[in-house]
Formats: structure tokens, C-alpha cells, sequence
């Protein structure tokens, strides 16, 4: 007879925000989950009625983690609401500074967030335990005190045109408000030679940036892998063989179908900021992937379904007319609801489809031909149009592995196009900012993609002041509860399947969930469903 | 030697974004040199779960010394008091705070939704949230006017949105190395060596506010003019070393251009938002800055901006931080 068995983890930690999971699990397998985000700070609400340029300093303060790139997004929600001409020299400067916010996140993430779970005592019989102790344990961890330190410098980058990182406001409509000098772009390639030779080459790779970018098929990843000592001996390559020596290849798939709202505007193609152009403008491109079919991505498409999610009613609406009135949780799971966050949607032929978003996403819809003429711009920059992970998705299915080595290769990515867009500011057209005419009344959208995926925001101006604002963000694609459909999202789907080997210590949801990098704290006990029990209590393996 | 628990309430973890970012010490310099044991930390904490509440739990019971208790974010109360718009660890977040705060030695409020509340409680206040020991300009906030840690100390204010990993790392290591006695505070509880001078301190365009000129708009960096006439700099108003203690090591807002906002200010968010206000000087008359640094009458600050401008150097008219 299978026993089922009920864990509740509370909390999860490592998440960032709040998060509870409750796990049903059946002869070793998670059979059913329900994720609670449990923390609510209603930053839609207190934007109703204040100065429209208040989402540049509000929004930002969403997340800290990704402060950076609410910026972007929200900046770019005034520019459409304003129809700004922003100059060439302002895009380069946006680009360079977003993209090094995520330069900073992948090694801050990948040893501080994701790697330091391996150190668990669950995997001591692992061949390669204990190096992955010598390397990544936390604070005292080879590779972990070299990536914690490391993280540091690209938002050096950020700091030299923002002023600060986190939460600069320096985006603008219009433009941005630094005026680089040419010791800005010297310091700024210095700094980036120094994360790729001391972290990315040296630690991570094993090998140079260009023979990494080789790669355009899994089996091609395979043959680096046993091509040399030192691609099997960097972090990256130890990675790899931890996880298909621990099975963390096969599980933590998610939904398979893919959201990237695409980022990186080159200003050749968008000399006015518009919500209809702005796909063609995009370097690392948008789309949606869903049954293996791409579709060009239409802001138009989103939904946000609270049908399970702490507010009132159970609309599915587009952004702009998009409601926040929170309920008393207490009150509210009485209505079945079990989350704060809200479950985005994208309509597919009529019907509202949960996506994944973050770096497997973008990399999954850049892997798309159809990518390259939705977004031209994405098949000028190298590697904007990228096979890799497409093909990767399609060999082996997407996973815990997966989708770790898509957020990992996307520094090597980014480390070039920093370089490329720092190449291109323009001291002779010495503009980084064009004054906007103020529109009383508007709307705008604005998109990019975070560290962690597609990060949007709607506004609605009326009066000169915010009449709605709505912010979905990529841990609400991938962590939001069922919708009215009783479809899970990326992060539930995920997790239904994954073994645990220990009950009482789940580590196999703790990687699922935090290899979507959601920004929320997750919360897990363990209880026995039939008899309503808890179960003697998990311990994670401490280290001391 | 001490111990520091760090906990999340209504927060953006920008506070600990900033920490991580540290230099001299790191993070990791932190518990391999000077012994500090990070008991948990949400971001960066190993145990999850009942583990953590079982540390909760011991440190409660006093099994666990706590030396050091860090909170960044806002102290949720809402809905009506319940606390549980954030829940945590199975219990509303006040709940672990008012307790935690009674058995730590030091109370450190990390950024300013800890330090006073912040945007959270802009009004209309959706989450009921509060700072520890403030609440906006106000005392009191969660713990209460009269409040002292054990250690003998009110709540130790560090704010900024977010504060500056040295504000943090250099008082974490003032109290681990027993230097407590020497943290002087002001009246809003902040640490006086580092919120005593201003955010103009330093600040490269202090020549141009002498002479009064002004940056027109923005896009001109550090090339031109100071952003208090126009752009609503508030540099000279505001307690803080952003521009002697610069932010990554390499610079701060005005020295990209960006106006200071006020942000370790517990006024701040400045005018809660209102249209109108942001990145835009407020003026009587239309001429002069509403929030003068000069006490004087309108007349002699209009008599002494104009002087200042005759007199000023052709230099201070020009782009002087060249390409
Ligand atoms: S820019 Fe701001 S801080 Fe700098 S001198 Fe002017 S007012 Fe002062
Ligand atoms: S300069 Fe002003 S706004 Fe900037 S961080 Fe310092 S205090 Fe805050």
C-alpha cells in the first residue's frame, strides 16, 4: 500500500519574500503541491494617484534583487504612456547597465543561493561531495568566496553610470541621467576583463568565453565536458557531473512552454518609444513557446487570474484594467485562495496558458528562427539568435540542470554584449537624454527581462497623475497558484514528480523551487495525509 | 565574536543586496575574520523550514545567545492588526520580532523600512506597516519610544533605501569587537560618525552650488551645474556619506547625475509622491527653493543667487569633467 505523505515547509528560504509549500507525496514522488507566496506589501495600490514619474523610485524597491531592471521596465512604461525619443547613447548606457545587474546576479545566485544545498548531507555518499564542500560551501567555500566577491564588480558598472546599485533611479523618460566620461567606459571594460578572467574563464568555464560559445547542441556540451581536465575540473563542469550523477537531469520540468517579453533595445530600430514597435527593437528577443510552436509575443496577450490568489474576485483581466483589493488570508482560503501572488496568463487562441519565464525561457525563445524576424534586432547582435537551449530542451527536457546551465550561460553571453554596447557609446553625439513632453493622459507599457525573466509593468495616466499601475513579475509567472482552470504554474507543475529520497529532508523541492530563482521565501512542513499527523520533523544538513 | 540573525518582514532585500556587495570587510571576511556567526539569514541561511523555527525557538529560550538581531523591512501589522499580511515560520512576522528584539542583545533596523516604515507606509498604508522604533518621523513605531536592548541601546537606525554595505558592515563589526559604547546616536537613532555630515559632503558639484549654477535638465552628468535649483536635489538637506563613502566603491547619485533623494531621511519618500514632486525643486514664487539651506528672507537669497552669478568664474559655466 502507498502511504501518502503531506510535508509543509515553512519556511523555504533562500527564495526571497515569503513562501510556504504544502507537498503530497506518494511512494517517493511529490503527487500534488500547493505554493503559498505569504507576504503582501501592495506597492500597486500606494502607486494609485501619485506623480507618474513615482514608479521609477517606487518600483525599484519592489525587489532589490532585480532593482535594476524594475527601473528599466518602469522608465519604459512612461516612455511608451510619452512617446519619448530616447537618444542612441541613453539605449547603449539602459542596456549596459541591465544587463550587468544580471552579470551580478548569476555567480551571487548560483553559490550563494542554489549551489550551498549540494553541501547537503543527503548527497554525503556522492563521488563528488566532497569537493562540492571544498567549493561551494557557504562563506568558506573555495568558488563561493570568489563568486560572492566577484558579484561585486559588474555592479561597479552599474554604480559608475546610476550612481549607486541597488536602487538608482537614473533611467528617466527620455533617457538617462548620467553623462558618461571616457574613464567611465575604460574603468568600465577593466571591470569586466576582471569577472571574466578572475570568475567566468578561470572558476566557472575552465576555458575561454569564445571555445564555450561553441557549444550549439547538449551533445556538443557533452564533448567539452570530456574534452579537457579543466573543463571537467570548473565549477561549470562540476556541476554537470553532480547533477547526472544525482539525477538532477530528470526531474523539476515545469510546464515546457516558454514567456520571454524580450530586453535590450538596439535604438536603430525604436527612434520613438512605442508599445507596437518594440519587438523589432529587441536584442535578446521575446516570444512565446508553447507546444514547441513560437508566437510573436503581444502585450495585448497577458492576463492576470486571481481566482486562488488573496484579492477579491476572481477576474482574469489585462494589466491596464487590473484590480489589487487584498483579502484578510484568514477569510480569503475560506474562497479556496492560498497565495498573495496572482497567476499571469497568456492567451493562446483565446485560451490562458501558464508560461515559465527566466533565463531558460529567453533562452529556449532565442533558440527560435521565427525569433529572428519577429525581433531583427536580435539577428544583429552575436549570439542574440542563440541554438543552444532550444536544443538542449528538445534532447533531454527541461530540469532542475537545465535550467541552472541557462541562467549560467547567459554571463557569457552578457559579458559580450556589455562590451559591445560600452563600443558603441558615442561621444560625438553627445546626447543621453532628450526632455519629453509630459502627457497628462496615457498608457504605457514597459518590459524587460530580469535576472530571474520577463518583468512588466502597465500603466494607466489620467490628470497627470497614475490612475492604475500593475506589475507582473517573473515570480508570478512561475510561482502564481492554479488558476480558474485548476492549471498549476511552472513552479507546482515542477515540483509534482520530483523523488524524495528523504521526507524528512525534502532538498529535492528546495532545488526545483529555487532553480526559478523566485523572489519569495518558501515555507515546507512534513505531515502524514492519511492520519493528519506531522511527521518527525526534516533537518537540512548544517554546516558548521 | 558574535552572533547575528537576520530576518526578512516587509522587505525588498535591497538591504541585503547592498550588504552583499561589501568590501573590506566582505560578507565571507565578516565570518572567517572577525568570527561573526550568521546563526540564519533568509538569502543566505543553509536551514529551511522546522529547522529554522527550531533555531527560532532555542534562541527564544535562550539555548542560543543572540547578539545581534538584524531586521530589514517593514514590520507588517495589517489587516487590522493581525499581522498577517506576512506571515512567517507559521506566525505573523511581529510576532518573531517583538520577541527576538527582547532577547537580543543589539537591535539593528537595517534600511529604512526597518529604520521608519518607508514606501510600504506611504499612505494610504495598504499593509499597516511600521518601522521598529519609528514610525516616519515619529518615535515609537513597533517596539515602542522606550525601548532598549538588553545590550543597553535603543533600536541602532541604519537607514538609506537601501543602507550602504560599509553603514551596515562597520557597525556590525563596532559591536562584535565590543566597541558598543562608541556608537553615538542622533535623535533619529542613526549612527552619528556616519549621519552627521551631509550627502552634499563631497558632493563634486559643490562648487556650482556656490555659484549658484544650476543644471538645467538631466543628461548632463557630472558635467554641469548642481541639481538643487532645478532637479530637486536634496544633497544639502540630507544626513548622510553618500559622497565621502561612495557607493560600490565608485560613485553616487549626484555624481551621475541623479538628484539625492533624501532616502535616509525619515521624511522619505519626500512629499509621499504627490504629483508634481519628483526629481523637481519645489519653489515659492516660482524662484526660490521652497526648502532653503540659507536662513534667510526671499529678498537676500534672490540678492545674494544673483551675485553669486555675476561673480561666478567662466570655468563654472562650462563642461569641466570633459570627456
Ligand atoms: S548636486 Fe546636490 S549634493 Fe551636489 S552640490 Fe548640488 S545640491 Fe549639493
Ligand atoms: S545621495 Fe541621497 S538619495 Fe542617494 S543614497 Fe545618499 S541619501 Fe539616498
Amino acid at each position: 500500500m502507498a502511504t501518502k505523505q503531506h510535508l509543509v515547509i515553512d519556511p523555504l528560504a533562500r527564495l526571497e519574500g515569503d513562501v510556504r509549500a504544502d507537498v503530497f507525496v506518494e511512494d517517493g514522488h511529490v503527487v500534488d503541491v500547493q505554493v503559498e507566496a505569504v507576504m503582501f506589501r501592495g506597492f500597486e495600490i500606494i502607486l494609485r494617484g501619485k506623480d507618474p514619474l513615482a514608479g521609477l523610485i517606487v518600483t525599484p524597491r519592489v525587489c532589490g534583487i532585480c532593482g535594476g531592471s524594475h527601473l528599466y521596465k518602469a522608465c519604459q512604461a512612461i516612455d511608451t504612456a510619452w512617446r519619448t525619443e530616447v537618444p542612441p547613447n541613453a539605449w547603449h548606457i539602459r542596456n549596459i547597465a541591465q544587463a550587468c545587474e544580471t552579470l551580478q546576479s548569476v555567480p551571487r545566485w548560483y553559490y550563494a543561493i542554489f549551489a550551498i544545498d549540494f553541501v547537503n548531507k543527503n548527497y554525503a555518499k556522492s563521488k563528488l561531495y566532497d569537493e562540492v564542500v571544498k567549493r561551494w560551501a557557504p562563506f568558506v567555500g573555495t568558488s563561493y568566496k570568489i563568486g560572492l566577491e566577484i558579484s561585486a564588480l559588474p555592479v561597479k558598472v552599474y554604480a559608475m553610470f546610476g550612481g549607486q546599485w541597488p536602487h538608482s533611479s537614473f533611467m528617466v523618460p527620455g533617457g538617462v541621467m548620467c553623462a558618461p566620461q571616457l574613464d567611465h567606459i575604460t574603468r568600465a571594460y577593466a571591470l569586466l576583463e576582471r569577472y571574466r578572467t578572475e570568475w567566468l574563464e578561470k572558476v566557472w568555464l575552465g576555458c575561454s568565453v569564445d571555445r564555450w560559445l561553441e557549444n550549439k547542441t547538449w551533445d556538443d556540451v557533452l564533448k567539452w565536458l570530456d574534452e579537457s581536465e579543466s573543463h571537467r575540473n570548473s565549477d561549470c563542469g562540476l556541476f554537470i557531473r553532480f547533477c547526472l550523477e544525482n539525477g538532477l537531469d530528470k526531474y523539476g520540468a515545469g510546464v515546457n512552454a516558454f514567456l520571454a517579453c524580450g530586453s535590450y533595445i538596439d535604438p536603430e530600430f525604436y527612434p520613438v518609444s512605442t508599445i507596437e514597435g518594440r519587438n523589432q527593437a529587441l536584442q535578446s528577443p521575446s516570444g512565446v513557446v508553447y507546444n514547441g510552436k513560437y508566437y510573436v509575443f503581444d502585450q495585448m496577450n497577458v492576463r492576470e487570474d486571481i481566482t486562488h490568489s488573496y484579492f477579491e474576485g476572481s477576474s482574469l483581466l489585462h494589466p491596464w484594467e487590473g484590480e489589487t483589493v487584498p483579502l484578510d488570508p484568514e477569510v480569503a482560503k475560506k474562497q479556496g485562495k492560498y497565495s498573495w501572488a496572482k497567476s499571469p496568463r497568456y492567451l493562446i487562441d483565446g485560451k490562458p496558458v501558464p508560461l515559465e519565464a527566466g533565463p531558460l525561457a529567453r533562452q529556449v525563445v532565442a533558440g527560435y528562427e521565427e525569433a529572428k524576424s519577429a525581433c531583427p534586432a536580435a539577428g544583429r547582435i552575436e549570439h542574440g539568435i542563440d541554438p543552444l537551449f532550444k536544443n538542449i530542451v528538445s534532447k533531454i527536457g527541461p530540469s532542475v540542470m537545465v535550467r541552472v546551465l541557462a541562467r549560467m550561460h547567459e554571463a557569457v553571453k552578457y559579458y559580450k554584449w556589455v562590451k559591445e554596447w560600452l563600443a558603441k557609446v558615442d561621444f560625438k553625439d553627445d546626447r543621453f537624454y532628450k526632455k519629453p513632453k509630459e502627457l497628462p493622459e496615457g498608457k504605457g507599457y514597459g518590459g524587460t527581462e530580469a535576472a530571474r525573466g520577463a518583468l512588466q509593468d502597465w500603466i494607466v495616466i489620467e490628470n497627470g497623475k497614475i490612475k492604475n499601475y500593475q506589475i507582473v513579475t517573473p515570480t508570478a509567472w512561475n510561482i502564481g497558484p492554479r488558476d480558474s482552470k485548476g492549471q498549476m504554474g511552472p513552479i507546482e507543475k515542477a515540483i509534482v514528480g520530483a523523488p524524495i529520497k528523504n521526507p524528512e529532508d525534502p532538498i529535492e523541492v528546495a532545488h526545483v523551487a529555487r532553480s526559478f530563482d523566485s523572489c519569495l521565501v518558501c515555507t515546507v512542513h512534513v505531515y502524514d495525509r492519511k492520519r493528519g499527523k506531522e511527521l518527525a520533523r526534516y533537518k537540512l544538513g548544517t554546516f558548521k | 565574536m558574535a552572533t547575528v540573525l537576520w530576518l526578512h518582514g516587509g522587505a525588498c532585500n535591497g538591504n541585503t543586496m547592498s550588504f552583499l556587495n561589501a568590501e573590506y570587510p566582505s560578507v565571507c571576511d565578516l565570518v572567517t575574520d572577525f568570527g561573526i556567526e550568521i546563526l540564519w539569514h533568509p538569502s543566505a541561511g543553509l536551514e529551511m523550514g522546522n529547522q529554522v523555527q527550531a533555531l527560532l525557538k532555542d534562541i527564544l529560550a535562550e539555548k542560543i545567545p543572540l547578539d545581534i538581531f538584524v531586521f530589514e523591512g517593514t514590520v507588517v501589522l495589517g489587516p487590522n492588526g493581525t499581522g498577517r499580511y506576512n506571515m512567517f515560520a507559521g506566525r505573523p512576522m511581529k510576532d518573531w520580532v517583538y520577541e527576538l528584539a527582547h532577547v537580543a542583545k543589539y537591535v539593528v533596523a537595517v534600511g529604512n523600512c526597518a529604520c521608519h516604515g518607508n514606501i510600504p507606509a506611504v499612505p494610504p498604508n495598504p499593509t499597516e506597516s511600521t518601522g521598529l522604533q519609528f514610525h516616519k518621523t515619529k518615535k515609537g513605531g513597533f517596539l515602542g519610544e522606550h525601548f532598549v536592548s538588553r545590550g543597553g541601546l535603543p533600536v541602532i537606525n541604519i537607514p538609506g533605501c537601501p543602507a550602504h554595505y560599509d553603514w551596515i558592515t562597520q557597525v556590525l563589526v563596532a559591536l562584535a569587537v565590543g566597541r558598543a559604547k562608541d556608537i553615538q546616536l542622533d535623535e533619529y537613532q542613526r549612527p552619528l560618525t556616519f549621519f552627521k555630515t551631509f550627502s552634499q559632503t563631497g558632493c563634486t558639484r559643490v562648487q556650482f552650488h556656490e555659484w549658484k549654477i544650476s543644471a538645467e535638465e538631466f543628461g548632463q552628468g557630472t558635467r554641469k551645474g548642481c541639481l538643487f535649483y532645478e532637479l530637486g536635489c536634496r544633497g544639502p538637506l540630507t544626513h548622510a556619506p553618500c559622497n565621502r563613502i561612495l557607493w560600490n566603491g565608485v560613485s553616487s547619485k549626484q555624481r551621475s547625475g541623479h538628484p539625492c533623494i533624501g532616502c535616509t531621511e525619515f521624511a522619505f519618500p519626500w512629499f509621499d509622491l504627490a504629483p508634481g514632486t519628483i526629481f523637481k525643486t519645489q519653489k515659492v514664487a516660482g524662484v526660490m527653493p521652497k526648502e532653503s539651506v540659507y536662513e534667510v528672507d526671499k529678498f537676500t537669497y534672490m540678492l545674494h543667487a544673483v551675485t553669486a552669478r555675476i561673480a561666478a568664474p567662466k570655468w563654472a559655466t562650462e563642461d569641466i569633467f570633459v570627456v
